[in-house]
């Protein structure tokens, strides 16, 4: 009888990569699609053999392979890392398939907790393979949640858990590289949707505007959060500064650097807004303020506590577009660093919107892949 | 185009496509051209890839209707 390697839940494979000292990943997917987007973290070791090498009888293939090691084998879905363990498993090797592949490792969210003390708890929703964060801010019987993901249920079971009442929803501004949850998650939960209207022209969704509130206030705490419009990445981008002390940035201020102003057509525009906001805005803001963005474009960038932010006085220091105070340099710095464009982002924004409407599973496919909206200004 | 064999991967998913159609190129000669269908989106890349790791010719790629269509020269 013929021997059945097995599987690797996407939950069981992180666990792996927090508590393994390396986790070796034999990627089996065709080259073009591994070097747009794979598995990454500090200590995984990934190789990329397509699956149809392994249906030649090439020794030369396995030479690389390690014997002593556990091999998790990841292809797109689950069907063809099973056939590919399966074949190394007959040769003797250690073995487990990833179980829905890339597909299902996109579709994992890691809550890892910021802060927290007797009245307010901030929680960061690292949703790993495409590096969208999101967050919820939890105090006394109430919840807020920044840019949920589509998975909403992360947030539902979250605020179960924590025996809270999610009463806002909020995103930053109109995603074009995921689709957002917000509006599903405030429909299932009573919660209030936020949004800039700017960023909802031609919408029939139901939503609060933003630009209507300067405070959002809930528990019986006073958790303050200061929406504050900072234009640059789209038009209506907005930030929100949670308790004087974290600054919920959006797709405005990344740890590495700015958000992408190109994606309206109208880059030079928004590069200036978001000049603007860079140097008017955030500048009266102090040093200590921790930056959390929505997105980060390295897994350098997860800290040594776990989660993606840092200090504006740190950002400040080591990203030099923040220093740029000419404006005409920073528009060029800023417009010529964008990079390939979101793959599917017209349809994105929208699916965002509320214009254009797809099943679940249309949906899981149209935001695959990695996040583009970070951009590297080293 | 005229093919030498025709293959039915409708339906099936991945690695399926593939592995159907190395079997299937083993039973060709030299300049002979194989035709698979597939509802496999990801089998469009991969197909891409295969066949130029097994130094064949894609001669061809159709879509209708979801259904994908290789045409493959083999070498």
């Amino acid at each position: 009888m013929k021997e059945m390697a097995d599987s690797i839940t996407i939950e069981q494979l992180h666990q792996k990569m927090n508590q393994d000292d390396s986790v070796f990943i034999l990627d089996v997917r065709n080259p073009e699609d591994y070097s747009e987007w794979k598995i990454e973290g500090h200590n995984v070791q990934s190789m990329n053999i397509p699956y149809f090498d392994f249906l030649d009888e090439d020794e030369t293939v396995y030479k690389d392979l390690p014997k002593d090691t556990e091999i998790v084998v990841v292809c797109a879905k689950g069907g063809s890392s099973e056939m590919v363990a399966d074949i190394l498993e007959e040769k003797g090797y250690k073995v487990r398939s990833l179980k829905e592949g890339m597909a299902g490792w996109s579709q994992l969210y890691v809550p890892v907790t910021i802060a927290v003390d007797e009245k307010v708890k901030l929680v960061q929703f690292n949703r790993l393979a495409k590096g969208c964060l999101s967050y919820m801010v939890v105090s006394e019987g109430s919840a807020l949640v920044v840019d949920p993901g589509r998975k909403i249920d992360e947030y539902i079971d979250f605020a179960k858990q924590e025996n809270v009442k999610i009463a806002h929803v909020m995103d930053t501004h109109l995603h074009a590289d995921h689709i957002s949850g917000g509006i599903d998650l405030a429909k299932q939960t009573g919660a209030t949707y936020y949004i800039s209207s700017g960023e909802m022209q031609g919408s029939d969704q139901p939503f609060e505007p933003l630009e209507k509130h300067s405070h959002i206030q809930f528990g019986a705490v006073d958790v303050e959060i200061l929406a504050m419009p900072t234009p640059g990445h789209t038009p209506g981008s907005t930030s929100f500064l949670v308790n004087r002390k974290f600054l919920l940035s959006g797709d405005t201020i990344f740890v590495g650097g700015l958000g992408r102003p190109d994606l309206g057509g109208k880059a030079k525009e928004w590069a200036q807004s978001l000049y603007d906001t860079v140097f008017k805005k955030v500048a009266d803001l102090p040093d200590d303020v921790l930056v959390l963005p929505t997105h980060y474009a390295d897994i350098k960038e997860i800290n040594e506590n776990g989660y993606v932010g840092a200090t504006l006085g740190d950002i400040r220091r080591s990203n030099e577009i923040m220093r740029t105070t000419d404006m005409e340099k920073f528009t060029e710095q800023v417009v010529s660093a964008v990079g390939e464009t979101p793959p599917n982002y017209e349809r994105i924004v929208g699916i965002n919107r509320g214009t254009e409407h797809v099943t679940d599973q249309e949906a899981m496919e149209l935001e695959i892949g990695p996040n583009r909206c970070a951009v590297h200004h080293q | 185009m005229q093919a030498d064999v025709i293959i039915d991967a409708k339906g099936l998913s991945c690695p399926m496509p593939i592995v159907k159609a190395k079997k299937a190129m083993e039973g060709l000669q030299p300049g002979q051209i194989m035709q698979l269908e597939s509802t496999d989106k990801g089998s469009v890349n991969d197909f891409q890839s295969w066949v130029k790791r097994t130094n064949n010719e894609l001669l061809k790629v159709e879509e209708d209707n979801d259904v994908f269509r290789f045409f493959v020269k083999k070498s």
